[in-house]
């Protein structure tokens, strides 16, 4: 008992330093006068951020982007759960793949792609279409508030799948079964009883897509800042960024109202997802929900879902390819083909900013993710396991960070890295990685802990076994999913990361996804796409390593 | 080994409110017999039972396990569960399913580090004894439920331990294969010099398993007791309540007899057992219906004298469950029930005659 209470405090001493620190420093430093002169109370911050007269046209473009791409987000992810849950489209494996590749693939690569695809000047599909009908000028423009919402709504779907899908999954067929006892049809049922019990689960997705899309970093700074429509969190990157007026306090002012929406959003996304619990029951053993066949909607239906797999994946891969290889933008032809070379590729390598970059990134995945998921054993076993008033504590700041914008935690880091030694090292990242994804490593841990069932921890200390032993034999395998899938998460989140790092990063603690910016940033296509594809096999191949040697420490288990 | 169990107390603190789990409970678990608490969910039962073991910590009071205390709330003694050396099977089996068969029973002498030959053997012989050789290499998940429940009860045997606990282990099993696995684990143990203590809600799997019984109810030992003391011969009516089905009727003792008390209630005046109780003081009258006997004709004489006692009433209801008829008979305003053999020519709406012998009329105090 006693080591249980101390370790729950260790515990809440550095999730609370982890997640409580920038939420004061930014407090603070919106009230401050500068990052050199911290302290000084002053409102002139505040004042100065919300007289600026781009504000409100940047405040109403933040809310269209991301009610926009939430719900284009929500209303996918819904079709695609409904089709994998409950019809008899064929292919249903596909379904995993679409809720695992935003992992291997980085947002600002995907959204570099479809710049890549669809900008006015020389975009791939633009210049093929203009050809092919002899049009005068780009029939598509990304650089559009419609473009950055239908992107973002592509890259945030897979999340609204990941809350819809098991809903709809554990859903009691019951409930549907005795509205059509009692004479709905099945387009009645979906309206009046399957879709109000999947509300709370629907509502909890759209809300989380609001605070990644308010977040989000990559769409509105390679699709937004160059047609010049400016959302929050790029007008707080314009802020602080060199070569404007660079204010830290002024940022900090704007990033406290993002951060009090978010975390208020948050805290309802948290009540959502306890009341869509109560709402579905859990199915029993041998379940099986009732599927519609979707007779002539079958191939139609089909193509939609292969159509999706093909831009969410094959796409962007495909043209950061084609992209690496030929000297600029053209029309695949077959001059495009001859005039192919590895020049950009050679660049790349002998870019030392750019190896560099790849390096820490790398040490930021491996020993950050490991890191991670270290602590996060250590936080899901005591709110799992210890459940006292003080693991509540540690729970809702642990949870705390699932709100965080980036962008805005960097800032608020910003303000307390610059008073320390390890100002403008790649610690400074390190720190603010684990802090603000902590969530996604002990979300996979606490599930696979309430999954292993007290007894089977009791029954190894009924037959003699101390509490190490206990560890090693019973509880660690049994985790072995959790611990895979926690840090194949924080891995490839790490190793993408761009929101934080962006504020943070400085002159030799350079990584990946702000190298990439910085190409995209200056036009250099094709380097950013040899160093994209670099970025996409690095992470699958930690992927693939990962869950292969998970695979092998875990024997058969059904 | 025998258990000692002194005044354990054991609370729990939800929202704002105390609940006593175990209320000063005391008591003696003699070595070598099949010990059952019984009671309904929330008695304290399973909360007892995992204090013995130590998943539990009592608030106060002493657990004295052979001649070792285990757990001491005065003089802060506390031997951590896995050096009791005791042996468990629980109620969802906790196999565990990263591991074999052989590799789940090996464990507890894993544990104690013996010589590898020697484990073997022993796992062997243990899954022999309940019947399982053959399933060593199979993965524990992949076997049937009262399969996984034997290698529970062979991981809880192999390391032949003095004391075995149970935390209801039929209750997953569906009740054909309940009623086979309880006569199984009844012949297991009776095979074994061991002490069991069982812990059921379940009073045939009780009544059925048991050496003695010990009835709980809201942190409390009612009564102890044999199965047949129990059934036959409880002092209370809670205990009377829970076993089996009994019809409890508000009495007053009217005289005692040197071997019979005589009562009188709204069914009318009854011969009992012989029970203590003050002349005018209230009781209960407890009869079982299955020692209720009916009959349509005219009482004979020898019927009547004797410790017979005779009460006419109309039957209200008579429900088919196959082995029996379920009847209601009504008495005035009171119903009872009944128990009638299922080949029985009485029908709805029938006179009858109630026979119940003066030894199923059990008294409790009220």
């Amino acid at each position: 008992m006693k080591r249980d209470s101390r370790l729950t405090i260790i515990l809440i001493i550095i999730v609370g330093f982890l997640t409580v620190c920038p939420v004061i420093m930014l407090v603070f430093g919106s009230f401050s006068e500068g990052l050199s002169a911290f302290g000084k109370f002053t409102l002139e911050k505040y004042i100065a951020a919300y007289t600026d007269p781009e504000l409100p046209k940047i405040i109403s473009n933040t809310v269209i982007f991301v009610l926009g791409a939430a719900l284009v987000a929500t209303i996918l992810a819904l079709f695609l759960a409904y089709l994998n849950n409950r019809t008899d489209i064929p292919g249903k494996f596909l379904f995993k793949v679409i809720s695992i590749t935003p992992m291997m693939i980085p947002h600002i690569l995907f959204s570099v792609s479809w710049v890549l695809l669809l900008n006015p000047s020389n975009g791939i599909l633009n210049l093929i279409l203009k050809q092919f009908f002899g049009l005068e000028n780009s029939p598509f423009n990304i650089y559009s508030l419609w473009g950055m919402i239908l992107v973002e709504g592509l890259l945030d779907m897979p999340i609204a799948y990941l809350i819809i899908a098991p809903a709809m999954a554990s859903f009691d067929v019951n409930l549907e079964e005795s509205s059509r006892v009692c004479g709905a049809g099945i387009g009645q049922t979906l309206a009046k009883i399957t879709l109000p019990v999947l509300r709370p689960a629907i509502l909890a997705a759209f809300i989380l897509c609001i605070v990644r899309c308010m977040a989000s970093f990559a769409v509105p700074s390679v699709i937004g800042m160059p047609g010049r429509i400016y959302v929050l969190a790029t007008h707080i990157y314009q802020t602080i960024s060199v070569g404007f007026a660079v204010d830290y306090g002024k940022a900090a002012a704007i990033g406290m109202s993002v951060l009090v929406i978010s975390i208020t959003l948050i805290f309802l996304y948290r009540y959502l997802t306890s009341e869509s619990e109560k709402y579905v029951t859990i199915s029993s053993r041998g379940y099986h929900p009732t599927i519609i066949k979707l007779k002539k909607a079958k191939i139609p239906l089909f193509f939609i879902l292969g159509l999706l797999l093909f831009i969410l994946i094959a796409l962007p891969v495909l043209v950061l390819i084609y992209t690496s290889l030929v000297p600029y933008s053209m029309v695949p032809s077959a001059k495009a083909f001859s005039m192919m070379s590895l020049r950009h590729w050679n660049a790349v390598i002998k870019d030392p900013i750019s190896i560099l970059s790849l390096k820490n990134s790398l040490f930021l995945g491996i020993f950050g993710a490991t890191v991670g998921v270290i602590l996060s054993l250590f936080v899901a076993y005591t709110i799992v396991r210890i459940r006292t008033k003080m693991s509540g504590i540690l729970e809702s700041l642990s949870f705390l960070s699932f709100s965080f914008p980036g962008i805005v935690i960097g800032i608020g880091f910003m303000w307390f890295f610059v008073r320390t030694p390890i100002y403008a090292t790649i610690w400074t990242l390190l720190i603010g990685y684990i802090a603000t994804y902590l969530p996604y490593g002990i979300r996979p841990l606490s599930s696979a802990f309430v999954q292993i069932h007290k007894h089977l921890e009791e029954s190894s200390k009924v037959c003699g076994a101390g509490p190490l032993t206990t560890m090693r034999r019973i509880i660690i395998p049994l985790l072995v999913p959790g611990i895979v899938s926690g840090w194949i998460l924080m891995a490839t989140m790490f190793l993408r990361e761009l929101s934080l790092s962006v504020v943070l990063s400085r002159p030799g603690s350079e990584v990946l996804a702000v190298q990439i910016l910085r190409f995209s940033g200056d036009g250099l296509w094709g380097r950013l796409s040899a160093l994209g594809i670099i970025m996409i096999v690095i992470s699958t191949t930690l992927v693939a390593l990962v869950s292969f040697i998970g695979a092998k420490l875990q024997p058969a288990i059904k | 080994m025998e258990i000692r169990i002194k005044e354990v107390s054991k609370y729990y603190y939800s929202e704002g409110k105390t609940i006593k789990a175990l209320d000063k409970v005391s008591l003696t678990i003699p070595s070598n017999q099949i010990f059952t608490l019984l009671g309904p969910s929330g008695c304290g039962k399973t909360t007892l039972l995992r204090c013995i073991v130590g998943l539990e910590t009592p608030d106060s009071g002493e657990i004295i396990i052979g001649d070792e205390i285990v757990w001491s709330g005065k003089d802060g003694i506390n031997i951590p569960t896995e050096k009791r050396g005791l042996a468990m099977v629980f109620q969802t089996y906790a196999i565990w399913p990263h591991m074999n068969v052989y590799n789940n029973v090996a464990y507890p002498l894993q544990i104690q580090k013996i010589p590898k030959e020697e484990i073997r053997k022993k796992v062997e012989k243990t899954l022999r004894f309940v019947k399982l050789e053959g399933f060593e290499k199979r993965p524990a998940t992949n076997i049937s439920g009262g399969q996984q429940q034997r290698v529970a009860l062979a991981r809880a045997l192999v390391a032949e331990p003095k004391v075995i606990l149970f935390d209801e282990p039929l209750s997953n099993l569906d009740a054909k294969l309940r009623e086979e696995t309880r006569k199984e684990l009844r012949s297991f143990l009776s095979k074994l010099q061991i002490t069991a203590v069982y812990v059921t809600h379940d009073q045939i799997e009780a009544l059925a398993l048991s050496d003695i019984i010990a009835v709980m109810h809201s942190g409390h030992i009612v009564e102890i007791g044999s199965p047949r003391e129990i059934y036959f011969n409880a002092n209370h009516q809670f205990v009377a309540d829970f076993i089996g089905r009994a019809n409890l009727f508000k009495a007053v003792v009217k005289a005692q007899e040197h071997d019979k008390t005589i009562v009188s209630s709204d069914i009318g005046t009854f011969v009992c057992q012989k029970r203590e109780f003050p002349v005018e003081s209230k009781v209960i009258l407890c009869i079982r219906p299955e020692f209720i006997y009916l009959k349509k004709d005219r009482i004979t004489e020898e019927e009547t004298t004797g410790e017979q006692n005779v009460i006419s009433g109309q039957i209200d209801n008579l429900i088919f469950i196959g082995e029996a008829y379920e009847g209601e008979v009504r008495i005035g305003k009171e119903h009872l029930m009944v128990k009638l053999d299922p080949e029985t020519s009485l029908k709805k709406g029938d006179t009858v005659n109630l026979v119940v012998s003066s030894n199923h009329c059990l008294l409790v105090s009220a």
